[in-house]
Order: structure tokens, then C-alpha cells, then sequence
């Protein structure tokens, strides 16, 4: 067994109650307990609890209290809705119901896509949407048990001061492995932001930042409630491509998004691609603009698109998986995404 | 210090004193003896652990046993009825689906899941339906043919004429 | 889909029912723990909780290499909820499967070997307070240079791994020629020559290896273990605990998975034991995951290389092979694996001349052993490999250059192994008609292709680990007045069957309905010995020991009923339940009543039966002995492939498989060991590997970062079963459980190359590997099927 630490438990109704006990938690004070004890320590929130459980196991967070979210009961956390033309989808709606659900799969077919190509069954029934956004960046040197750690030396993202991936680096490289994260920065989608000091909306892409062992801009005791996926245009053509080594279970170890919004005559009125299963932060592949815009996405498009992607990605070697394999296959994956877009209806 | 915990497990209504930190697999396994559900890696990857949580499958391996309270476990304990196997359990059986048997509880618990929400499903359904259920002794073979076999049987059972008249 | 194909009239060899008629025999059976299985109460080792059950830890070496300076448990001991500690001074007696090398302490003394060597153990009032115990005790380590290959560990002598060893780092050395191999490459028209690389894999079965000792008051101490192999186990626990062997009693509860991972004694075994011993209370010890990972004993890598000459007409001349082994830490089975490693290649063709050059050398990283095909997987894939490249050369179908050089039944291998039923070629024809070969070789669209293999395997070794001259397996049979028929026997259920097919054998022989058998097994207070779940030897000798069981109370029931009805015995048949004379229709009784009457002639019923095997099957050469075995199974793969020039990544559609059992005793249980076989080498072909980095840790100790097949990932599998008939199995029945593993990775190495034309030599075939050997053809600027 891999015992999981001595951890206090609450499941608040309220987010109210749900912030608070996090916001006291994030700036180090006392969170009461249930039976008016007062104790310190650090304070992490958990909703399908399918990335975080196995960290603990692994010892790669401390914590004293955890607070489930499952059992709030605000309705703006669960489910999918249509407001102004925008869709909501609840942080707290399972992977499955996500990938399930008609609205989604009606309006952002290749996002509920995505969503159904994660992880298990049961990973899925488990795991949330706003779970899978915030998914804690993964590395080959960190995802380990303590023994398996303590023999290596440890690392910069967890009781370390060496980096095993890029030696000498100052930063730590664990890649975003979420699924969600990509698509969601290419739709241009954003996240809604509750604490306990308010209430902001930020584009999933500023959510995410590039340093691993901080890889959310949240304050502490901030929680990502809702997300929000703009409406898609009329000639929108959106693809999702992971390579991973398993069909089910496993990571991507490289992943692309591509959404491209096409004028009536097919030419390109814009294109985001994003790359991700790189470092923290997906990749939003810059430059594309000049490259086709204004023009249709043909064979000479996709060879251009493909060669700027690969100029900008280079994997690391913070997964098993061959980086420059991985490499080679960023032209390989952003050339099938975007022929699946293009012909997607 | 351990804390209660209260949830129905099989149909029976518990209360439980678990750790804090315990798992809802230790509490089934140690708690309350449900042996069934199966340890194998401890932290999601294998699905020998598979139990149904409010008719879902989930990992019970990953699951807080705290944070099951008020709430429907189902375990492979609990899947017979009466003394009776369930259509899953008599394929299984029948058509060798289980070798040494020891992912076989968390097996029979998604394709469970699976014939509850779709009793005609092609072979293609099934084969993701247990995709995060590792068999190390079959290659699968026999235990898509059992699912296949029981939802049928479930199919057929659910489409007859309930009551029975005599004709 | 399954077909059965019988070769002509199955069914010589030992057991009634003249090979026609059979009651339980040959039908789908269900599994006699098949209902227990499925309902959640077959009751694993882990599932065992004792009152007063405390729980223990070992505690892991961080370090791939380093000597002991001192070992500090005090405050270990003292902290609250500890009930012992123990360390490797406790357990100072080396074992070792072989009695030939036993190179290893359960905990380490002087010196760790590997990461997750055990150095210290724990038992405490519950596994978190073990854990937080396992951190309080102090180690002194001196880190030694570490040895991580094999080319590292040979030209490094100095830096000895394992201490036992007689020279530097060799474990095993082994060379055997066989005819005049240089005459016969001088002599060949064609010869290929390359070299492979196995990279080795581990058993990973679900169930993680479990332990729980307990010292009753009346001296007794029991060890439940998730083995394979209770006899051995027994054996190793006595010489360790230096007591008594009668003074110990070993059970293997029901086990989640073995495939060659649990057939030795392990850490945890002797650790339970010591520790019940110092508390007076059971103690348990599961293993984590990533222990498992370390106790490993998995398939060597393997780095081979062969020549293979043969003449224009596809016919082979000669086959040379010089083979390294990496063996990790231990000796293990090492021995025997290094013989493998070229004994087991004699079938299934005919080699006019024979050399093979094996070297085991000690690394230290977890050490490896027998995995499922044990010492013969990674040679066969090397080799047939070799075989579809010669065939590219002398322009031959390569089902027809296999077929032209089959040995052929009741005849003997270049290294002297009697080989008696032989359905190689019914093989080979199953999979050429099932898979559509003749429509596909050669002829699917570029990135498709179809690839074939053979291979053969041994039906138990003939000679058990430790010499000596008893039974290799036992039945004893209550019979009693009510119907019921209890078997005792030694052997172990992994998830294989064997239980049940000795059911199957003891309700055919008496009679009697399969609900009425019961079965007790690997209880060494309770059965006779049988050596174990190894080899795939327990259908062949505790198959024909229970035949030799039944055979004394069949004729006493049969003379009880001969008397009552006035015929003659041979006319009394007992089958179905029912004791009857065939023809005389008042002449039937229930077959309780048969044995009540044969109870009240003869005294109370029961039977004994034994098997050993025959000592004229092999040469008397030096290691004449290893790989020999009294008869030999026979397997034939077709793969489909698919192959994605852009990213490498290979797409197995199906697998036929075909395989020569002799008989099948449950159609449905072989077909099960077959797909499984398949199953497991697809794996190995695609998926599995286990890098180490240069601390010697294993990058990624899980079942995440050890990529099992899922449903999604594994093909479809076809069996196609044939029945050989062998004159000595139980109803002529063979092995199934690992020959049909081997032929897997060839074949789909070879279906690589029928698809794309690169010819991967390396295990596995992971995406670079392949899309890297793509471009090295583009860049030669070959063309395959019309593609460059």
C-alpha cells in the first residue's frame, strides 16, 4: 500500500466555505476544523481527486486539510449552459458527462472529443473538468514515489535544487499533460477565478503559466469554478491530435489543437495552433497570421503551418517518450489536425 | 484520530470508522472485509479496484473513504443476487473469462457499469468500456466475449414481457 | 472465433476412454474456482486477515551499488506501534533457487546489489507506522561504482556485482556445438547474419507479490505466499530459518498472476517468517508496486547474434550463435536460462549442425529470471527473424522454407532432445489457411503486411532443481462413501487451471460429476509434492499422476460392481455419475452406490499415483539434461500488421495462432493460455521495456510508465487448436501455457517488414525505433511495394 498522509477532511455546501477555508489555508493562517480545532498547515482543494490522490501518495504535496468540492451546491460549478451564445461548462462536471453532454458535443464536438479520449472510464468518471485544466504539471523526475525520489536526489519542483530534465536549469520544464489545456487555449476559451476578495474571468491561456512548479496564475485560495468557450463562428474547423503510447490510460506525450475560423469561399480568416506536452505551458504556435491568412488552408498551407510549429516546439526529455521523436512529430501531428479540421463539419 | 463515516454499501447501510487519509479501498477491504476489490498498483493505473460509486465506476484505490458518505457503493460482493450470479459472473465463468481472477472483480464492475447504461453493446463499446481495466492472463479475448454473451442475456431479460402470464 | 483442427485420430498416451468417448474431457468445462473467482470470494494472500495481524516493511537500498558500513534500528525499534526490526545479519544464511548458486541473502549483509535491494525489515502495528518506522533507521552506506551493462560488467572484473561469483562478473558460461557448424556455413549457398536485441521485460502480474508468516503456539510456523512454487519455497525456508522442515507449513492461497515472477523464494517470504518468529503474531508484508518492480526476476535482455546457412533451396546447413545475457544481480534460475538460451532452439527444424556461445553476466540492477517462455523467447525471435530473411533470399514463401525444414515427429534433435508428437506442420497449415496468407503476403498496400513464426516449447523440465531420484508430481484421492472424490495434490494454481484440470481427469476416470470433485492443492501439510508452477509441467505430470491415482480405486469400484452384476470388469463403466455395465440397462447405479459396494469389499477407498519421467530422452553430454523434457509442444503465428510511416507507430489487427497441445483437456482453457500468450509477447513487441539510468534506477517503476496492453491496444486473437496426440501426456495432452508466447514478436517483426521493409532488430518496436529504420530505407532510396 501507498499510505496515504494523516489529512483532515472537509466537504463544505457553500464555495463561500469552500474559499474561505482555502484562502486561510493559501496565506498560512489556522483553518478551523470542523470541531472548532484550530490547526495549521496547508490547505488544498480536492474534487475526482485523480491527480491529486496519487501525488499525495507520492508525497509530492504537504497537506494537512482538504477540502472536497464535490459537495457544494452552487449551480454555476456543475453541468453545461448556453449564456449568450457562450457555453458554460461547470469545473465541477465530470470528464464523462463533459464528453457526453449533447450541447457540448453539438457546438465544440472536437473539446467533448477530447475530453472522451482521456485517461479510463473510470479516470473520466472520476476527474472534472476544472480538475483536468489545473492538472498539476508531470515529469518523469517527479512522478515518482519518496523512495524512488530520495535514490534520485530529488528535483527543483519538489524538495530539490537540480533540475534532471535540463541540468542547470533555473526553471522547471514538467509539461502540462492535460488535454483540456490545449484545446481550451486554441478555442480561446476563459476561466472563472472565485475568491474569497472576488470574482475575475481570465483567458485559459494567461491561466497557464510557463514556470512548472507554478504552472496556474491563481492567488492563493483562488478556486477555477466555471469555463467559459466563446461561441464558434460560422466556418469554424477545429481538430484535437494527441500521441500517447497507450489507446486508454495514458498521458499524451504530444498533443495538438488547431482552430481555424474560414471565411464563406474557405479562405483563412484566422488559425491558432497550440502545442502541448512540451514544458508547463501549452504552446501557441505564433507567426501563422502571415502565413495564411486570407488564403485557403491548402496542402502548401499546411506544410507552412506545420514547418512554424516545428521551428517553435522543442519537447524535453521530462517524459520517457524520445524527445526528438516527439519533435519530429510536431510538423507530422499539426498537419493530421488540421486536415481533420478541414474536414470536419 | 479516526473519523465515521456513513454510506451504503451492497444495498446495507454502514458506518464506518476510518483514518484520516484512508482510502475507500482500505475501508472496504479492511473495514469491512469486502476482500473482493483488489489492490494491484495503489494509485489508479491498474483498475483492480473498480467498485461502482452512485452506479459510476470509479477507482476506489483514489477515492477518500470520507468523502463517500450519504452515498451507493457497489462492490463484485454485491453483484449477486440472492445466491444468483449475474448474467456478467455466469459469463464470465462460462466462457473463461477469468484466469487467476484477480482483476476480474474490477472487470466485472465496468462492463456492470457499461450493460447498465447499454445493454446491446458492440464489441468495440466494450473494448472501451474496460479500457482501464488491465488483464495481465487473457489478452481480453474471453472477457469481450463474456460481455458481449451477458448483455445479450440482459438485453433479451430486459425486453421480455415482465409478470409472466400464462399464455 | 476459434476453431479446433485435431490431427487425425488424437489420444494415445495414458487415461481411459480409448480416445473417443469422453465425459468431461475435451468439453468447455467450467473452472473449479471459476464461481468463487467471479463472486469475489477466492481469497488471495493479501485478503488473509489474521487476528492480531501486524503488518511489516523492508526497507530499500537508494543505491545501485554500495557497501554496508553500519546499520542503526534503535530508534526504529523504539518507536511506538514496532514490534520487531530485523536486518540481514538476522537472516545470515544465502539461498538461492538453484542449489548450484545460491548468491543471495533475504536482506542484505555487506553489500546492496541494486536499487530496492532490501536491507532492513519492519513489523509494526499497521503499514503506516511500519513506513514512518522504516525512516528511523540509519544506514551508512559507502556507494560503489555501479555496473549497469554488460559490456560494462565484463571488461570490469574488478567491480564485482555479486560476490558469489567464481570469475568477475560471469554468471554462467556455456558453449555447445552440435555437427560440423563451420563446415556446414562454409558449405551453405546463402547465409544471413545479424544481430538482435531483446530488451527484456517483467511479469507484471496485477496481483503484487504477498506474504504472511505466522508461529503458532505449537511451534508451527505457516507461511501463506502469493508463489508459484510452495515446495521450493518450503525448502528455502527451512535452510534459511534453520528450522526444521517439518516444523513449517506452506500455503499458496489463491494467486493473482505468477507468469515466472513469484517462482522463487522472495524477501518478503523470509522476512514474514523472521519476523512472526521474534513477535509470536502473524505479520504480513505486501508488496508496493514499484517492489514488485524490484523483485522483478523478468526476462534477460539478450544481445544475439546469428548465422544462418542454408542452401538455394532453403534447406539449412548450419546455425551459430553467440549470445549475452544480462542478468542483473542474482544467479536466480540464471543457470538454467544461460543453457536455454541455445538448448531450446533443436525444434521446431531440422538443424544438420549446431553451435550456440552463451554468456550471463551480473549487473547491478534487479535481477532477472524466468519469465513465461523462460530463456527461449528472446533466441526465437532472433532466429526466426533470420529464418524471414533467408527466405527473402532464396525467394521462398516463408511458410514454405519452414515447412521444408520441419524435424517431424518421434525423432531427436541436433542436440540429441527425444522429440515424440510433433503438429508443427498442422501449425504452420492452421495459420496459412485462417489468416488468408496466400492473399496477403506480399500483397496488402504498403503500411499493411502479414508476418509468420514458429516455435516449440518443453512440456516440463525432466529433471527437478535440486537432484534427486522421488516423484516430480503427486495425487492422492479420498474417496468417499457419499460420491464425493477429494484430490490432494502439490500443484500450484496461478490462474492457469491446473486445479481444475485435475478435476477434469479424476471426474473422467471415476465417473463422477464435476461438482461432486473437490480440490485441495499447494498445502505442503496437506499434498503431496508436486515442484511447482515452472516450465508448464503440470498438465503432463500431475495429469498423468492423477490417472496413476484413479487407476487402483477405478479397479477395486469396477471389481465391487463386476461381483454385484455378475460381468466381467472391464464391462463395468463408470462415467456420467453412474456405475453401469453397457447393454444391460437394469445394470446402472448411482455411482455412490458403486462406491459404497466397493467400500464395503475393499475398506475405505483412496489412491496414490505419482509421475517422473523418463531418463532416455536427452544425450549425455555435459548439460545434456537442460531443456530436455518428455515431450514438446508446438506453436504457429500469423500476425497482421499495420504501420504508420509518419509517426512508427504499429497497429497489430490480429493474431492467429495456432498450437500443437497435444490435446485439449478444456478447449476453453487453452485457448486461454494461448491468447494470453500471444497477448503477453505482443506486449513485449510493442510496449514493454525498462530503461534504467545511470544511478541504476528503474525510470519508471509503475504500471503507468510500464505500459500493459489494454483492450484498446491488443489485437485479435485467433486459436486455432491441434491435437498431436502424445503417447505419454494424460490423453495425449501437451503444454499450452508458454509456447504460444514465443512466436508473437517474430511474427510481428516480420509483419513489419512485409508492411513497410524495414527490418527491426531491437525490442520493442517503439515508434522512433521504427520510424528511424523507415528513414534509413528513404534514405538509401530503397522502395517497398512501390513506395520509396
Amino acid at each position: 500500500m501507498l499510505p496515504l498522509p494523516p489529512i483532515r477532511y472537509l466537504a463544505p455546501k457553500r464555495l463561500r466555505d469552500a474559499l474561505e477555508l482555502l484562502e486561510q489555508g493559501g496565506r498560512g493562517r489556522t483553518a478551523p476544523d470542523g470541531d472548532g480545532a484550530q490547526r495549521r498547515g496547508p490547505v488544498l482543494p480536492i474534487a475526482g481527486g485523480t491527480d491529486l490522490v496519487p501525488n499525495l501518495k507520492h508525497r509530492l504535496l504537504d497537506v494537512e486539510l482538504l477540502v472536497d468540492l464535490t459537495r457544494i451546491e452552487e449551480p454555476h460549478l456543475r453541468g453545461v449552459r448556453e449564456v449568450a451564445g457562450h457555453l458554460h461548462v461547470g469545473a465541477l462536471t465530470s470528464l464523462a458527462a463533459a464528453a457526453a453532454d449533447p450541447l457540448l458535443r453539438q457546438r465544440h464536438p472536437t473539446l467533448a472529443g477530447a475530453y472522451r479520449q482521456i485517461g479510463s472510464p473510470q479516470l473520466r468518471n472520476m476527474g472534472t473538468v476544472g480538475g483536468n485544466l489545473c492538472l498539476d504539471t508531470r515529469c518523469t523526475y517527479f512522478n515518482q514515489t519518496a523512495f524512488w525520489r530520495a535514490a534520485l536526489g530529488h528535483c527543483l519542483k519538489r524538495k530539490g535544487t537540480t533540475c534532471h530534465v535540463v541540468p542547470g536549469a533555473r526553471g522547471c520544464v514538467a509539461a502540462c499533460s492535460s488535454d483540456g489545456a490545449a484545446l481550451l487555449t486554441a478555442l480561446g476559451a476563459e476561466a472563472r477565478v472565485e475568491g474569497v476578495a472576488g470574482d475575475r474571468w481570465i483567458p485559459v491561456e494567461s491561466l497557464l503559466q510557463s514556470e512548472g512548479r507554478r504552472h496556474l496564475a491563481l492567488l492563493p485560495g483562488e478556486l477555477v469554478t466555471e469555463l467559459r468557450v466563446p461561441a464558434a463562428p460560422p466556418g469554424r474547423r477545429a481538430a484535437y491530435e494527441k500521441l500517447r503510447m497507450r489507446e486508454a490510460i495514458d498521458f499524451p506525450v504530444l498533443s495538438v489543437a488547431a482552430v481555424a475560423d474560414l471565411a464563406p469561399g474557405g479562405a483563412c480568416r484566422s488559425l491558432r495552433v497550440v502545442v502541448s506536452a512540451l514544458s508547463a505551458r501549452p504552446r501557441v504556435v505564433t507567426g501563422l497570421g502571415d502565413l495564411v491568412e486570407g488564403r485557403p488552408l491548402d496542402d502548401a498551407a499546411l506544410e507552412r503551418v506545420a514547418a512554424q510549429a516545428y521551428r517553435q516546439c522543442h519537447p524535453l526529455a521530462n517524459m520517457t517518450a524520445d524527445p526528438a521523436w516527439r519533435r519530429a512529430m510536431v510538423p507530422v501531428l499539426v498537419r493530421r489536425a488540421l486536415r481533420r479540421a478541414m474536414e470536419a463539419r | 484520530m479516526k473519523e465515521s463515516v456513513r454510506f451504503v454499501v451492497n444495498g446495507d447501510p454502514v458506518e464506518v470508522l476510518v483514518e484520516p487519509g484512508a482510502t475507500l479501498l482500505e475501508c472496504l477491504r479492511q473495514d469491512l472485509g469486502l476482500t473482493g476489490s483488489k489492490q494491484g498498483c495503489d494509485k489508479g493505473d491498474c483498475g483492480a479496484c473498480t467498485v461502482l460509486l452512485d452506479g459510476r465506476a470509479v477507482l476506489a484505490c483514489l477515492v477518500l473513504a470520507r468523502s463517500v458518505e450519504g452515498r451507493r457503493v457497489t462492490t463484485v460482493e454485491g453483484l449477486a443476487e440472492a445466491g444468483r450470479l449475474h448474467p456478467l459472473q455466469e459469463a464470465f465463468d462460462t466462457q473463461g473469462a477469468a484466469q487467476c481472477g484477480f482483476c476480474t472483480p474490477g472487470m466485472l464492475m465496468s462492463a456492470c457499469a457499461l450493460i447498465e447504461e447499454n445493454d446491446q453493446p458492440s464489441r468495440q463499446d466494450v473494448r472501451e468500456a474496460l479500457s482501464g481495466n488491465l488483464c495481465r492472463c487473457t489478452g481480453y479475448t474471453k472477457i469481450l466475449d463474456a460481455v458481449v454473451k451477458a448483455a445479450g442475456e440482459v438485453h433479451q431479460a430486459r425486453a421480455a414481457p415482465k409478470g409472466g402470464g400464462k399464455p | 472465433m476459434t476453431g479446433r483442427r485435431p490431427v487425425g485420430p488424437a489420444g494415445p498416451g495414458p487415461g481411459s476412454g480409448e480416445g473417443a468417448a469422453f465425459s468431461v474431457i475435451g468439453k468447455r468445462n467450467r473452472k473449479v474456482d471459476g464461481r468463487r473467482k467471479v463472486t469475489g470470494q477466492s481469497i488471495f494472500t493479501d485478503d488473509l486477515q489474521p487476528a492480531r495481524l501486524l503488518h511489516g516493511k523492508i526497507l530499500r537500498s537508494p543505491h545501485a551499488h554500495a557497501r554496508i558500513r553500519s546499520i542503526d534500528t534503535r530508534r526504529a525499534a523504539a518507536h511506538p506501534g514496532v514490534h520487531a526490526v530485523i536486518t540481514g545479519r538476522d537472516l545470515p544464511v544465502a539461498y538461492g533457487i538453484i542449489p548450484w548458486t545460491r548468491d543471495e541473502y533475504p536482506l542484505a549483509i555487506d553489500k546492496v546489489l541494486y536499487v530496492g535491494d532490501g536491507v532492513a525489515a519492519v513489523a509494526a502495528d499497521d503499514e503506516r507506522t511500519a513506513e514512518a518506522a522504516l525512516a528511523l533507521i540509519e544506514i551508512d552506506y559507502q556507494v560503489l561504482p555501479a555496473v549497469l551493462t554488460v559490456e560494462d560488467a565484463l571488461a570490469h572484473p574488478e567491480n564485482q556485482v555479486n560476490t558469489f561469483s567464481a570469475k568477475g562478473n560471469v554468471s554462467k558460461q556455456v558453449r555447445l556445438t552440435f555437427g560440423d557448424v563451420e563446415g556446414g556455413l562454409a558449405g551453405a549457398e546463402v547465409v544471413v547474419e545479424d544481430t538482435w536485441f531483446h530488451a527484456g521485460s517483467t511479469h507484471a502480474a496485477i496481483e503484487p507479490h504477498c506474504a504472511v508468516g505466522d508461529l503458532g503456539a505449537d511451534g508451527i510456523l505457516t507461511v501463506h505466499s502469493s508463489t508459484q512454487v510452495p515446495h521450493y519455497l518450503h525448502r528455502e525456508l527451512s535452510r534459511v530459518l534453520e528450522l526444521p522442515i517439518d516444523r513449517i507449513r506452506v500455503i499458496q492461497p489463491a494467486v493473482g498472476g505468477g507468469f515466472g515472477g513469484k517462482s522463487e523464494p522472495f524477501d518478503l517470504e523470509f522476512a514474514v517468517a523472521k519476523l512472526s518468529c521474534l513477535t509470536g503474531r502473524p505479520v504480513k508484508i505486501l508488496y508496493t508496486r514499484e517492489e514488485v518492480f524490484a523483485a522483478h526476476r523478468g526476462r534477460h535482455p539478450m544481445l544475439m547474434t546469428y548465422q544462418v546457412g542454408a542452401r538455394r533451396d532453403g534447406m539449412l546447413t548450419a546455425v551459430k550463435a553467440r549470445i549475452l545475457i544480462d542478468g542483473g544481480a542474482h544467479s536466480s534460475f540464471g543457470l538454467v536460462t544461460t543453457y536455454y538460451s541455445g538448448q531450446l532452439l533443436g525444434a521446431p527444424y531440422r538443424l544438420p549442425a549446431y553451435e550456440f556461445d552463451s554468456t550471463r553476466v551480473f549487473t547491478n540492477k534487479p535481477s532477472c529470471g524466468p519469465k513465461r517462455g523462460h530463456g527461449s523467447v528472446q533466441p526465437r525471435f532472433a532466429f526466426e527473424c533470420a529464418l524471414d530473411m533467408l527466405a527473402e533470399r532464396v525467394a521462398l514463401d516463408p511458410i514454405e522454407l519452414r515447412r521444408r525444414n520441419v524435424l517431424g515427429a518421434d525423432t531427436r534433435t541436433v542436440n540429441e532432445f527425444r522429440v515424440t508428437s510433433n503438429g508443427f506442420l498442422e501449425c504452420l497449415a492452421g495459420v496459412e489457411r485462417a489468416s488468408g496468407w496466400k492473399e496477403k503476403f506480399r500483397q496488402l498496400p504498403f503500411g499493411r503486411g502479414v508476418g509468420v513464426a514458429g516455435s516449440t516449447y518443453i512440456s516440463g523440465t525432466n529433471y527437478p532443481i535440486y537432484p534427486n531420484e522421488m516423484p516430480q508430481s503427486a495425487v492422492q484421492l479420498k474417496v468417499d462413501r457419499s460420491g464425493r472424490v477429494t484430490v490432494f495434490a502439490g500443484v500450484s494454481d496461478i490462474g492457469q487451471g491446473c486445479d481444475s484440470v485435475l478435476a477434469y481427469i479424476v471426474a473422467e476416470e471415476l465417473g463422477v460429476a464435476l461438482d461432486s470433485i473437490r480440490v485441495v492443492t499447494a498445502d505442503t501439510d496437506l499434498t503431496p509434492v508436486d515442484l511447482g508452477a515452472y516450465s508448464s509441467r503440470i498438465t503432463f505430470m500431475a495429469g498423468n499422476a492423477a490417472i496413476a491415482a484413479c487407476a487402483g480405486v477405478k479397479r477395486r469400484i469396477q471389481d465391487a460392481m463386476a461381483q454385484a452384476w455378475s460381468v466381467p470388469p472391464g464391462q463395468v463403466r463408470l462415467a456420467d455419475g453412474f456405475a453401469t455395465a453397457p447393454g444391460t440397462p437394469s445394470h446402472a447405479v448411482p455411482i455412490a452406490e458403486a462406491f459404497q459396494a466397493a467400500e464395503a469389499r475393499f475398506g475405505t477407498l483412496g489412491g496414490v499415483g505419482s509421475y517422473n519421467t523418463p531418463k532416455d530422452v536427452h544425450g549425455s553430454y555435459r548439460g545434456a539434461t537442460i531443456g530436455a523434457s518428455p515431450a514438446y509442444s508446438f506453436s504457429a503465428h500469423v500476425a497482421e500488421v499495420e504501420v504508420d510511416d509518419q509517426t512508427g507507430q504499429v497497429r497489430v489487427k490480429k493474431i492467429w495462432v495456432a498450437h500443437d497441445c497435444g490435446r485439449a483437456l478444456n478447449p476453453m482453457l487453452v485457448e486461454g493460455q494461448m491468447e494470453g500468450s500471444a497477448a503477453m509477447g505482443f506486449g513485449e513487441a510493442l510496449f514493454e521495456e525498462q530503461p534504467y539510468d545511470e544511478r541504476g534506477l528503474h525510470r519508471g517503476p509503475s504500471l503507468l510508465d510500464y505500459p500493459l496492453a489494454t483492450t484498446l491496444d491488443t489485437p485479435e486473437l485467433e486459436s486455432i487448436i491441434v491435437e498431436s496426440g502424445d503417447r505419454e501426456g494424460p490423453y495425449g495432452a501437451k503444454e499450452a501455457g508458454e509456447g504460444p508466447l514465443h512466436p508473437s514478436i517474430p511474427a510481428i517483426a516480420n509483419a513489419i517488414h512485409d508492411a513497410v521493409g524495414v527490418r527491426l532488430t531491437r525490442l520493442p518496436f517503439l515508434p522512433p525505433r521504427v520510424l528511424a529504420a523507415l528513414e534509413t530505407r528513404r534514405q538509401a532510396g530503397l522502395s517497398w511495394k512501390g513506395r520509396r
